[in-house]
């Protein structure tokens, strides 16, 4: 009897989203943390952070969670446990007695523990001399070991979607192609990065190719080049003035996945410090050169006008002008005019006129 | 009709203020209703006020919501609050609006991501020594024969009386599928699968599983068990691990008087009746997943139906509308048969035909085009999926495929939507804003600017505005 | 003060629609208020018999043609 009535056949289908992948990048730094500790301990900021993580999990049920540690003088996955292949880590470790404990579910009791356990090792193997050699942390191997899974993860997720459909994704099925949607979380609470300058702009113009937006959650310090990665990547960056709130700005500005970024007005910086660091001495320059060949950029012309980086016998021109009031752009020597004071956000510094 | 995975909570929907009230009092449940429910913004919502500890006022969420997303946030948080997750405070002129968790929700699924407490709602698994052979293979396997046994009763009951594997499903499950109507028994025609039935039948498995859970809760009541009760031990099952133990002592009376039940239908596995400890089965733990999960569940009935000798795709359909499948699975058979015309069964294989009348009768059972299509195309042969890999081409011909699409749309000759029309307002201003209020929440159909009439889909909302409108 | 009246919206061709005022036209049972050339509104209760009378008639139009194409 419904045979001329087609309004059954319009329901709309319901297409759950994609399923989202969390690499959360948490700056372990030491120096830093002691820093914080009045404000914000470590173990404090490590137990919002689970929340969030599950808050994460909730979500979807199919999204993942993975987390690495930036220490000072390595990076060290804490969730998936190395070296076993992540996906068994959960029937592996089944031990715990906390595991057993019906008032929480299993999922985030499994990550927990696991997150927990690898940190504890992870401070327990600090020695004293890895922490007087250096202040900085290890933030590009992280990203790079980050960008590395949500590769694995992104071919291991279509992988298994088409092999499922019996058949190569077919292009009649009317079903989009929804892959993995992936996105990077740092918790950032060192200073300064100037010596990774470069692997760090390389993970960042990964990441930009890749489209997998890198999300600064800064609780101290300032960082140049990680503004830049948000910026270039379309990710959030945050200063948290009051530390102590972590959990609410977590869940309120950081959860929110691709998906509904597209519906909400996320934070973005007003000002992003555009400035580069030079490749002979790692320091951070508003002005610097720049070889024609490479564009490898120096804060000081290099000895005897050979580019470090590709050796070009470089010419210097008139150098001794003032390089912001140099009219002419055609010699081998460019001047970088640093956009600071523009406080504009346009994507790449623009030569001085 | 057909009951789709996301309207089988419709049901849900329907429950009162006070249901709501105690299902949200275990986190399992709070946490699965917020997973399985909600559209992906009012998710964002809910975590984002989750641990706001003043209530946030509407205006700070227009700020947040990009102004292009209005009718996704409206429709977000109507959902919100009909299903008594946020409250949200009435206009007055005094205070502006504000909105809040309600108390039970916010605190239960805090818990569930916290963990802590003493619901024991996420099931406490057994410390008896399990006995040996219970894996995950036996366990797919143990739910699929359960299952198919369900669904060859019905289709079984097509007439074709043709045996299938498995022993049958046992008189408390027929019951139920008789009175939810999936089959019919009438004196004089026999056994019969009805309308419902086969768009039953044509489901994915967990919209079976659901709709027939459904079925089981509303007959629950008569059976006097208490709804509240059976959904939070469903929602319980959800939150289970695959392949453990679970102890029978910590559950409540009548959650124990459910399992044989769930029993019958394959959600969980008690190696014997004696034992202190359930299993749950795929087929439980994937009740509150998601469309992308659920794959899982095909891949693992997949894994038992080919460890069983069965192949994955089965079905070759050339250009000239020919079907050949390769299979002797009375299940499979008597699926395809709702919309192919056979012509000639071999041992190993059946042939026919897709044709305008076959189709044309399946979409008269309700029965979409998508639906077959679909099924086509995950049964299709490998020889199909091998030659569209090499071609670069789809995997069935796009003239069949677009043929059966036109097939349903040939019919189709009208489109209904129950709702209310709104009419004779008293100036162009009210209905303007009105029909631009109508417009914004969603549910505006149609409009006559000229006549100033409009037509609407639901009519809460649209009253609580024409009512504040008329206090000012 | 505007009315809400109770109803199904009905979209369809301006054939199906003079067909459904064509039944109507019989008794006025079935139309609550005709919009325009491809809407109007119908009683819901009456909805299952519209559809039912609808049917019969378009078998009736459609008959002939349907049995030649098939096989």
């Amino acid at each position: 009897m419904n045979a001329v009535d087609g309004s059954e056949h319009y329901e709309a289908a319901v297409e759950g989203p994609a399923p989202s992948l969390l690499v959360i990048v948490l700056d372990t730094n030491p120096h830093a943390w002691a820093l914080l500790a009045p404000t914000l301990p470590l173990s404090k900021a490590i137990a919002n952070i689970l929340v969030f993580i599950n808050a994460h999990l909730a979500v979807n049920n199919a999204n993942q969670v993975a987390v690495v540690a930036s220490h000072s003088h390595r990076a060290v996955w804490l969730y998936p446990r190395p070296p076993s292949s992540s996906e068994d880590v959960e029937m592996i470790d089944g031990i715990s007695p906390q595991l057993h404990n019906a008032n929480k579910y299993r999922p985030f009791a499994l990550i927990e523990d696991s997150l927990l356990s690898s940190l504890r090792e992870l401070i327990s193997t600090t020695t004293e001399t890895d922490i007087s050699t250096t202040t900085t942390t290890q933030m590009a191997g992280a990203l790079t070991l980050a960008l590395a899974y949500i590769n694995k993860a992104t071919i291991n997720y279509s992988g298994i979607s088409t092999d499922t459909k019996a058949a190569p994704n077919s292009a009649d099925t009317n079903e989009p192609v929804t892959g993995l949607q992936s996105r990077i979380l740092v918790v950032s609470v060192s200073g300064d990065l100037a010596h990774q300058y470069i692997p760090i702009m390389n993970t960042t113009f990964a990441a930009q190719r890749l489209r997998i937006p890198i999300d600064i959650l800064k609780l101290a310090g300032d960082t140049v080049f990680l503004q830049q990665a948000s910026d270039a990547t379309k990710g959030i960056y945050m200063q948290l003035r009051s530390p102590q709130g972590l959990l609410q700005y977590l869940m309120m500005a950081f959860l929110p996945d691709l998906m509904s970024r597209k519906h909400l007005i996320a934070p973005t910086q007003e000002v992003v410090d555009f400035r580069a660091a030079c490749f002979c001495h790692r320091k951070v320059v508003d002005v610097g050169f720049v070889c024609s060949i490479c564009l490898s950029i120096f804060c000081s012309p290099p000895e005897g006008a050979i580019c470090l980086t590709c050796s070009t016998h470089l010419s210097l021109g008139d150098y001794g002008a003032k390089p912001a009031v140099v009219p002419r752009k055609k010699k081998k020597k460019k001047k970088l005019n640093g956009s600071i004071d523009t406080g504009s956000a346009r994507g790449t510094p623009a030569p001085g006129e | 009709m057909s009951v789709s995975t996301l309207a089988s909570f419709e049901y849900l929907e329907r429950l009162p203020g006070t249901t709501f009230k105690r299902l949200y009092q275990q986190p399992s449940t709070a946490l699965a209703i917020f997973r399985r429910m909600l559209p992906h913004l009012a998710k964002t919502f809910v975590m984002a006020l989750l641990y706001m500890s003043k209530p946030f006022p509407l205006t700070d969420l227009d700020l947040w919501v990009n102004s292009d997303s209005k009718r996704e946030r409206d429709k977000a948080l109507q959902l919100l609050s009909r299903l008594h997750i946020i409250t949200v405070t009435a206009p007055s002129r005094t205070d502006p609006q504000t909105i809040t968790l309600t108390k039970n929700f916010g605190e239960s699924l805090r818990q569930a991501l916290t963990g802590g407490g003493e619901h024991n709602s996420f099931g406490v698994p057994s410390n008896d020594p399990v006995s040996g052979g219970v894996d995950l293979a036996f366990l797919d396997e143990y739910a699929r024969d359960q299952w198919e046994g369900i669904l060859h009763y019905v289709v079984n009951s097509v007439g074709e009386a043709m045996r299938g594997g498995g022993q049958g499903p046992t008189d408390a499950v027929k019951h139920l599928l008789e009175a939810g109507r999936l089959v019919t028994t009438g004196r004089h025609s026999g056994k019969g699968i009805t309308q419902a039935g086969f768009s039953f039948l044509l489901q994915e498995v967990n919209a079976q599983v659901w709709t027939l859970l459904l079925l089981w809760i509303e007959n629950a009541e008569k059976m006097e068990l208490d709804s509240v009760e059976v959904l939070s031990f469903l929602f319980m099952l959800g939150s289970l691990e695959l392949g453990r133990a679970y102890s029978k002592y910590t559950l409540t009376d009548s959650q124990r008087q459910m399992l044989p039940y769930l029993l019958d239908f394959g959600l969980v596995y008690i190696p014997r009746s004696s034992s202190g400890y359930f299993f749950p089965t795929r087929l439980a733990t994937t009740l509150t997943s998601d469309a992308s999960a659920l794959r899982s569940v095909a891949a693992g009935f997949d894994a038992a139906s080919s460890a069983a000798g069965g192949a994955k795709g089965f079905i070759i359909i050339e250009t000239n509308y020919r079907l050949y499948a390769y299979t002797n699975s009375p299940l499979q058979i008597a699926v395809l048969s709702l919309f192919t015309r056979f012509k000639a069964r071999f041992p190993n294989m059946v042939s026919g035909r897709v044709t305008r009348k076959s189709v044309g009768n399946a979409i008269s059972h309700g029965i979409t085009s998508d639906q077959i299509i679909t099924y086509l195309s995950t049964h299709a042969h490998p020889q199909l999926a091998k030659r569209a890999a090499i071609q670069g081409g789809p995997v069935l011909p796009p003239t069949v495929v677009d043929q059966i699409r036109l097939w349903q749309i040939e019919n189709e000759r009208m489109k209904a939507t129950p709702g209310f029309l709104f009419r004779d307002f008293d100036n162009e201003k009210d209905y303007e804003s009105c029909r631009k209020y109508a417009e914004e929440v969603g549910v505006l159909l149609w409009h006559n600017d000229k006549k100033g009439w409009f037509f609407v889909t639901r009519v809460e909302q649209l009253r609580d505005y024409i009512k504040s409108k008329k206090i000012k | 003060m505007p009315r809400a009246i109770r109803g199904v919206l009905v979209q369809c061709d301006p054939s199906i629609k003079s067909i459904i005022v064509k039944i109507d036209a019989e008794e006025h049972a079935f139309i609550v208020e005709e919009l325009d050339d491809q809407t109007l509104v119908i009683k819901e209760n009456m909805m299952t018999t519209l559809k039912m009378k609808l049917d019969e008639q378009l078998k009736e139009t459609q008959n002939n043609d349907e049995s030649s194409s098939d096989e």
